[in-house]
């Protein structure tokens, strides 16, 4: 009686294994999931092109960078702004028919080209990029007490020639700086495949990555500024920087972290004891 | 060979289950190559507040409403409008919805709602 119940388990693993063709044959196939909610990176490369374009004339009107390249990172690019690039030029190659494509491929070379890329469009000369000072509307939109920060406000009128009288609750206070990000941590490694580059982390306080993070590396004479995001197979909260041999360099948030102890581009050893350059890695976390 | 039906049977159900919950929640179908027209709602807003960005830089309506037609929608003013409103009713960022205002009002499209946004943009 009881060996009538039992189980024949080679049964089971047909019956399993057929099962699970079917089930999936049925989602996959015969009825997968209705397409909707689609992001910016599912779009086809005509509709990514468009959404390009839009990022650039948003860009041209407002300047936030940051904004702009948080819209980028939904692309989900391996190099959003040399992909600008290569659509600017594949638009311009495709000849551009009404003043609309005019427009945006302007507006897109001046954002990629804000980052140092360079693409046939703009290599063409055809393009004029002269009306890049943009921000047409936040100049005309009139007193708006509520957009402007007002530590920037009352520190203006302070050094002013206005009697002493003026502004008593303002002058004793000092301006407060108020980070909201610190950094953990600035390990040093060596490396020959990674000779002197600053990597750049941006963390959430327990686990996750920040992306679209501007982040400023300045340095004697000159300084540059990207976002974390942008290499999105090694972290949406990553970012790096080469650095070039015996120069010396300040990360920070700006505006929002600490700036971080010089960081020097010395010599060093690497582990297969190959000469090299030492490299960083600057964490910053949220508070 | 009940036993053997029973089993194969119970394989069957179980991997069925097991392959649905594969295909339809870890592992659904992900779309690639979709148009414009299949975007998430709160990217063809912003998409929206993108073209109306660049209609306050180059006053070119024309251009403005062939972007928008890219989403396929029946009527672009009406969308104009729609979207517009909802930005306003959300408390939406006031920059955005200025432009939005502007590019509604282009478009014949300005509501008593939207007043207030457009005195903003007249200079």
């Amino acid at each position: 009686m009881a060996n009538r119940l039992r189980i024949s388990w080679v049964a089971l693993l047909l019956g399993l294994i057929a099962g699970l063709a079917l089930g999936l044959v049925y989602a996959w196939v015969l009825a997968p999931v209705v397409e909707y909610n689609t992001l910016p990176y599912q779009l086809d490369p005509t509709a990514r092109a468009q959404y390009l374009a839009a990022i650039s004339l948003a860009y041209r009107a407002d300047s936030d960078l940051g904004r702009a390249v948080e819209r980028l990172i939904a692309l989900r690019l391996p190099d959003p702004f040399q992909a600008l690039a290569d659509t600017a030029c594949g638009m311009f190659q495709d000849g551009f028919q009404s003043a609309a494509e005019r427009n945006a491929i302007e507006a897109m070379i001046v954002l990629y080209r804000s980052q140092g890329r360079s693409g046939c469009a703009d290599q063409s000369g055809i393009f004029t990029l002269n009306q890049s000072t943009p921000t047409p509307l936040p100049t005309a939109i009139p007193s708006t007490p509520t957009l402007t920060p007002p530590a920037t406000k009352t520190s203006t009128p302070a050094p002013g020639v206005t009697p002493p009288t003026a502004v008593p609750l303002h002058t004793p206070t000092t301006p407060p700086q108020q980070n909201e990000y610190t950094i953990v941590n600035i390990p040093t490694f060596c490396s020959t495949a990674a000779p002197g580059v600053i990597e750049v982390y941006v963390q959430l306080p327990g686990s996750g990555e920040v992306p679209g993070v501007e982040i400023r590396v300045s340095w004697d004479g000159g300084e540059d500024h990207f976002f974390t995001g942008l290499k999105p197979e090694r972290g949406l909260g990553y970012a790096d920087f080469q650095m070039e041999a015996n120069r010396t360099y300040i990360v920070e948030l700006p505006g929002r972290s600490p700036r971080s102890t010089p960081l020097t581009a010395g010599p060093c050893t690497a582990e297969d004891g190959q000469r090299s350059t030492i490299s960083y890695r600057v964490i910053f976390r949220r508070l | 060979m009940t036993r053997l039906l029973l089993s194969l049977a119970i394989g069957l159900i179980l991997g069925m289950a097991l392959g649905l919950g594969i295909g339809y929640g870890l592992f659904p179908v992900e779309y690639i190559n979709s148009p414009l027209t299949l975007l998430a709602e709160s990217y063809r807003d912003d998409y929206t507040v993108m073209i109306a960005s660049g209609y306050a830089v180059d006053r070119d309506l024309t251009g403005a409403v062939e972007r928008l037609r890219a989403l396929e929608v029946s009527n672009v003013p009406a969308y104009v409008q729609v979207v517009t409103e909802r930005y306003i009713s959300q408390g939406r960022n006031y920059a955005d919805i200025v432009r939005l205002v502007a590019l509604a009002e282009a478009m014949g499209r300005l509501t008593p709602l939207m007043e207030s946004y457009r005195s903003a943009v007249s200079p």
